[in-house]
């Protein structure tokens, strides 16, 4: 999460929109399904991380 | 050192950040030194807006990701009033992504922004989206709408054009040498492989869509065949990737003949990350006293 904290707003809506149809305002009405995207997406980090490791 | 060229333009390095993974290219500069990327391509433009697939359309797999996303885009006339000046003014290439149903859509395209002051040193033809229910992907299976398509749009612009490939094809060769045949600069492989997501409790497919297009470091070897194959077969650069996530990745693709690498998945952990990618490779340069990455294209030992 620590590497999150540079990305921008614009960066973060465009996200939003790939994730999303309606991007941002789809996440506000839909918060739990956001939130749920948000866990899954943060165990997906971690896994990326740990193959960055390996091949380093 | 990392400088390359492709027909007399020069790209800072051979990284590129691929469609659908920068947005529209704009939204970086305050966290990504944009310098040490070659060029970034935009989300590929339609000529009227899209908001893709229903959710869920992004799936994490091991390692990788399926996404189903379904060209969600502003359409080419918001495009071109709302970001072609802001992306003139960013700090490197950019080249726009174009996708269609029809030959027409992909023609009016890239007319309508031909129309417009852009510094876009060229077009990626999106013909092999998986993601989409007519279009897309069918015009990369058929080598005579391939070759088709890329005569019409020579006709109409002599900026950089590039055809990028689908992967889902017995004979990716075929496809590559008809977009060459009909007069196209560089090839752009591989897209993503068509795949599917299921819950192994509920039966229930993950995807809204049932299938979508699989990348990240699990088709890598996958896609380092197609590229091997195709240059053997075509004269044209190639533009590889298919999972890179290290240096290390972008040598090998380069090894079996790609002048350029795309880095997609890679975007989604971190935009940044692309920047590191470019530090390593300068460092790895150095070591090996490498003078030129073109060095490396296509330099590998038959066994």
């Amino acid at each position: 999460m620590w590497s999150m904290r540079k990305w921008s707003f614009k960066y973060v809506n465009w996200r939003l929109t790939t994730a999303y149809p309606g991007g941002l305002k789809y996440a506000i009405k839909h918060p739990f399904e956001l939130i749920k995207d948000i866990c899954k997406y943060l165990i997906w980090c971690q896994r990326i991380d740990k193959d960055l490791d390996k091949h380093a | 050192m990392l400088k390359v060229k492709l027909k007399n333009i020069e790209f800072n390095s051979p990284i590129i950040a691929a469609s659908g993974t920068y947005g529209y290219g704009d939204e970086f500069g305050s966290f990504v030194d944009l310098k040490k990327i070659g060029c970034i391509i935009t989300k590929s433009i339609t000529i009227e807006e899209r908001t893709g697939n229903p959710s869920p359309r992004i799936y994490e797999s091991d390692s990788g990701m399926i996404n189903s996303i379904g060209l969600a885009n502003m359409g080419v006339q918001n495009f071109c009033k709302l970001k072609l000046s802001k992306l003139n003014k960013i700090e490197t290439n950019f080249i726009v992504s174009v996708a269609g149903s029809k030959i027409q859509d992909y023609l009016d395209v890239v007319s309508e922004i031909e129309k417009f002051n852009g510094n876009h040193i060229g077009y990626e033809i999106n013909v092999s989206c998986p993601n989409v229910k007519k279009g897309g992907m069918e015009f990369g299976l058929n080598k005579d709408i391939t070759q088709k398509l890329t005569l019409e749009l020579r006709k109409i612009t002599n900026k950089l054009l590039i055809i990028k490939l689908s992967p889902n094809v017995s004979n990716i060769e075929e496809i590559g040498l008809s977009a060459e045949n009909g007069g196209a600069d560089a090839i752009s492989a591989v897209n993503t492989f068509s795949g599917l997501a299921i819950d192994y409790k509920t039966g229930n497919m993950i995807l809204s869509t049932k299938y979508g297009g699989v990348s990240g470091p699990p088709i890598k070897p996958l896609a380092l065949a197609k590229i091997h194959k195709l240059y053997t077969q075509i004269s044209i650069p190639i533009i590889g990737m298919g999972g890179i996530v290290t240096f290390k990745d972008i040598i090998e693709f380069i090894r079996v003949g790609s002048a350029m690498v795309q880095i997609g998945t890679l975007n989604f952990r971190d935009p940044s990350l692309i920047n590191t990618l470019y530090d390593d490779l300068e460092l790895f340069l150095i070591k090996d006293k490498i003078t030129s990455i073109s060095e490396l294209i296509g330099n590998y030992n038959d066994n």
